[in-house]
């Protein structure tokens, strides 16, 4: 185990117990580029150039137990490498992690019986058969004894309120329906640790909610410690404390929903609503930045300045309501991704090590 | 390797051009490229398939050994030898991998729904890509057939003259286009069976069999099939299978000379019209029915 | 091990299940693999219209080669049902990143690997190979001695571990490679040696060859020893033959299991 351990501040249900450490994780590939064009090909008989990609470049984390932690990151930012690697799937290039106090990819079957993984654009089910018969499976490979697995599946199924769905065969189902099931065969060894990697990937928006619901009641019953990985700020608005923002390999930035606002924005969004669609010279004399929409005004400014410049503004005439709102989270997330690795070196300074 | 017919051009790609010259040269481009980035099963994979020969040469060497005569069927060991060999040859012509399932399965999928509406002809497309396939299996695989002709060179009788070289040339041509029919059609049973791989099955399990690639189709001659002076052989011989492995290995090996070539060779050619009509009719009937069952 | 045991029931059953809900699909499976095995039985026949021995003084007459034949049946029979149709998803699982969900259960990764699919359509051959050895061994020219009635399924299984190993071995260079369309037709070349009496193999390149696949890849031993125990006279040897067999076995599953580990700690998953 390692040494230093820091209690987390910003997420509430944590218990101060590590469950997660994973230090200067860094994961490479050798990939083979094919040679473009046939006279390449033929050379490449001979001599076939390979490069190497890093995947993960020396990540460094620490999740304690009951802690729900989301990771955002574009394609190929290394999140599902970052997974696999703490399943055990993949063994890193350089690092160390534990995950419940055992190196994952030592893949012991006391470490393998303590978590599970649900990959959104993966099947764990048998595709032909019914779910009941891939939950049985399940129960012999995870030696749940038979009361334990009744009730665990029962209260997982009516939870999610799937029970019709048991006896259909699996290939006859919604991709909504599936990935509930998906998830009920996940969590019927009651899993202390949970790996989510883009659960809600192509689900309509009842199906993601009902799974948001899902996933936040029983994270909170059985104090289950969650790392999901996603596209969706959704999924992250409705279920996570922590953030984590991958890109390129490395955390851009580690901390809470909160704070990320706080540390990347420097400016508000104020929506004005007038009685008549104003001149814009007029708004331009404001000297801000901003965007007419008929009556409506919606201007970007300084934080640090909207109490000495608001009540100019609202004196105006004809403001009817007026609203001061944070930048969209998905607007923030979006502009990291885009400034991606030059951010990289001071942009995750506050968060938490 | 059942890429060839299943994975067809892009869509646009076809769309905007017939099959022009350029279409064939970068499929013939693009079929090179794929075999290359494979290599290590390919050069593997060639040597591979003289292994089942191996064994049939010395299975048929115990046979001849335990005979007092030293020929079966008026084949020498060394001809047998010989005709397994060729019968590679024939089979490297006539075997079309992944043809029928190919077809079979872009009518399940609805993937042939695009050939339906774009002006491209689609056996015209698949021929032109077996083609290129071929090409440029034959462009890698000469090297390793070579090789193993060259060390087995012993057990051929001298090589035949002029005549018979082009007649086995020929025979390889037809027996290409008889293969490429036969399998073509098959696939587009698939218009009117949802599952064709059994059918397929079966018809490589008859194919393998009654082609010759088994044994020398003259091994039936002396079998007989209960109707009085009617052996196997002569039935077989009613088949189009024989053409797709026997009959071009036996040419060369001088088993069918003077009028007797000349007449199978027509006969060949006239199986090949054969099935260019029955593919022809299979095609016309079972995109009408497709578009009328909506598929 | 029982838990073991209880997981490859849970398996067999939902095999069967599935079986049984494409009924059409597996009766079709059936009949054509017995259409395999009647066609080269069909091809033995004809081989002994021109000879009554295969190989002079071997002793393969008719009724030994055909319960040769049918040993061979049954044990192509057990490793085609039990390991082939999983060794074969297994290059697709590697393709589509299958194998992640398999590698995150607590239980044995090469157990999981090669028994999770059961093709039951497989044991059709090998109930042909049984009623085909049923009516070769009265036909024996000596009756089998009561103890190689007793080490045949011995044997029979020492042939199915050997094939197995050369299975998961050829499994796990899908892993490495990535891919492997070839997996079955090397499959198919590899035991095709298998296929005949080591007899036929003789003369400067038989005897080598022989030499090769007997005590290299041990897949001469796989039909030829039961075969040979149970329809030919015991000689001298068969102490011999029967010890090597066995050994040989073990020696392969135990390389076969570190060549499986190997593979997978270099396993690097398909990115998603």
């Amino acid at each position: 185990m390692h040494n230093s351990s820091q209690p987390r501040t910003n997420a509430s249900s944590a218990t101060g117990e590590p469950v997660i450490e994973v230090r200067g994780l860094a994961k490479e590939y050798r990939v083979f580029d094919k040679p473009e064009g046939l006279l390449a090909s033929v050379t490449g008989l001979f001599n076939r150039k390979s490069r190497v990609v890093e995947a993960l470049r020396g990540v460094n984390l620490q999740v304690e137990k009951g802690e729900f932690v989301a990771m955002l990151g574009p394609n190929g930012a290394g999140k599902t490498t970052f997974l696999k690697l703490l399943s055990g799937i993949i063994t890193p290039t350089r690092g160390a992690a534990t995950v419940l106090g055992s190196v994952p990819w030592e893949r012991t079957d006391d470490f393998r019986r303590r978590f599970a993984l649900v990959m959104g654009q993966r099947n764990q089910l048998w595709w032909d058969l019914p779910a009941a018969e891939s939950f049985r499976l399940h129960k012999e490979i995870y030696r749940i004894d038979t009361p334990r697995f009744e009730r665990t599946r029962d209260e997982l199924v009516d939870l999610l309120d799937v029970r019709k769905l048991l006896l259909r065969p699996v290939r006859d189902l919604s991709l909504g329906e599936r990935m509930k099931l998906e998830l009920v065969a996940a969590l019927l060894h009651e899993p202390e640790v949970l790996f989510l990697d883009e659960p809600t990937i192509g689900l309509d928006v009842v199906a993601q909610h009902s799974l948001h619901r899902f996933l936040a009641h029983v994270q909170a019953e059985r104090q289950m410690t969650v790392i999901l990985t996603t596209h969706y700020m959704k999924d992250v608005a409705a279920l996570c404390k922590r953030l984590v923002v991958v890109t390129e390999g490395s955390i851009l930035y580690d901390g809470s929903l909160e704070q990320i606002v706080d540390r990347f924005t420097s400016h508000k969004i104020v929506t004005l609503d007038l009685d008549a669609p104003p001149d814009p010279a007029a708004i331009d004399r404001l000297g801000f930045p901003c965007e007419i929409r008929g009556p409506q005004v919606i201007l970007r400014i300084d934080r640090t300045r909207i109490a000495d410049v608001l009540p100019g503004i609202l004196r105006g005439q004809g403001v009817r309501d007026v609203s001061v709102e944070d930048v969209p989270l998905e607007e923030i997330v979006a502009e990291m991704f885009r400034s991606g690795s030059t951010a990289g070196t001071d942009g995750a300074t506050g968060a938490p090590r | 390797m059942t890429s060839a017919a299943s994975d067809p051009a892009p869509s646009g790609f076809l769309a905007r051009r017939r099959l022009g010259l350029r279409v064939w040269w970068t499929m013939l481009v693009i079929c090179l490229e794929e075999r290359l980035v494979y290599r290590g099963d390919f050069v593997l994979g060639t040597l591979m398939r003289f292994l089942p020969i191996v064994t049939q040469v010395f299975l048929w060497t115990a046979v001849f050994g335990a005979t007092s005569s030293g020929s079966i069927a008026g084949y020498s060991r060394n001809d047998i030898v010989a005709y397994y060999l060729l019968t590679m040859v024939s089979r490297a012509f006539s075997s079309m991998p992944g043809l029928a399932s190919g077809i079979a399965r872009s009518i399940r999928d609805g993937s042939i729904k695009k050939y339906l509406v774009q002006p491209v002809d689609y056996v015209g497309y698949l021929l032109a890509a077996r083609i290129a396939h071929k090409l440029v299996y034959y462009a890698v695989a000469t090297l390793p057939f070579a090789g193993v002709f060259l060390f087995c060179r012993d057990y051929f009788p001298p090589i035949p003259d002029w005549t018979t070289l082009g007649a086995f040339t020929l025979s390889l041509v037809l027996s290409f286009l008889l293969g490429f029919f036969m399998e073509a059609t098959l696939g587009m049973l698939g218009f009117w069976f949802l599952e064709v791989s059994s059918i397929v099955f079966a018809y490589m399990l008859v194919q393998y069999m009654l082609s010759g690639h088994m044994f020398p189709l003259d091994m039936l001659r002396d079998i007989p099939t209960g109707v009085a002076g009617v052996s196997v052989a002569d039935v077989v011989r009613f088949l189009p299978f024989e053409y797709t492995a026997y009959f071009p290995a036996a040419v060369w090996l001088g088993k069918v000379q003077g009028a007797e070539l000349v007449r199978s060779l027509v006969v060949e050619a006239a199986w090949v019209g054969v099935m260019i009509v029955a593919c022809r009719i299979a095609w016309w009937r079972g995109t009408r029915r497709y578009s009328a069952f909506g598929g | 091990m029982t838990r073991y045991v209880s997981i490859l029931l849970t398996f067999a059953r939902a095999c069967l299940v599935r079986d049984m809900t494409f009924r059409a699909n597996f009766v079709l499976e059936c009949v054509t693999s017995l259409g395999w095995m009647a066609m080269n039985l069909a091809f033995y026949l004809l081989v002994f219209t021109f000879t009554p021995e295969i190989g002079l003084g071997t002793g393969w007459t008719k009724a030994p080669f055909f319960a040769f034949v049918a040993t061979g049946m049954i044990i192509n029979s057990i490793v085609q049902a039990l390991f082939m149709p999983s060794a074969e998803e297994l290059t697709e699982m590697v393709r589509t990143g299958g194998l992640d969900g398999i590698l995150v259960q607590p239980l044995d990764a090469q157990f999981l690997v090669s028994m999770h699919r059961i093709d039951f359509s497989a044991f059709a051959n090998g109930l042909v190979g049984v009623g085909l050895l049923a009516w070769a061994i009265p036909r024996l020219p000596q009756p089998p001695h009561p103890v190689a009635i007793l080490l045949y399924p011995l044997l029979v299984v020492c042939g199915v571990a050997i094939l197995y190993s050369l299975v998961i071995m050829l499994a796990a260079a899908t892993i490495h490679l990535g891919r492997n369309q070839s997996l079955y037709d090397f499959w198919f070349y590899l035991t095709n040696f298998s296929r005949y009496p080591a007899e036929i193999y003789s003369g400067p390149w038989g005897g080598p060859l022989r030499a090769l696949c007997t005590f290299v890849i041990p897949i001469l031993l796989v039909v030829n020893v039961p075969a040979r125990v149970i329809a030919q006279p015991l000689t001298g040897q068969a102490g011999m033959m029967v010890a090597g067999t066995v050994f040989a076995a073990a020696a392969a599953l135990v390389i076969s299991r570190w060549v499986f580990q190997s593979a997978l700690s270099k396993y690097r998953s398909a990115s998603s």
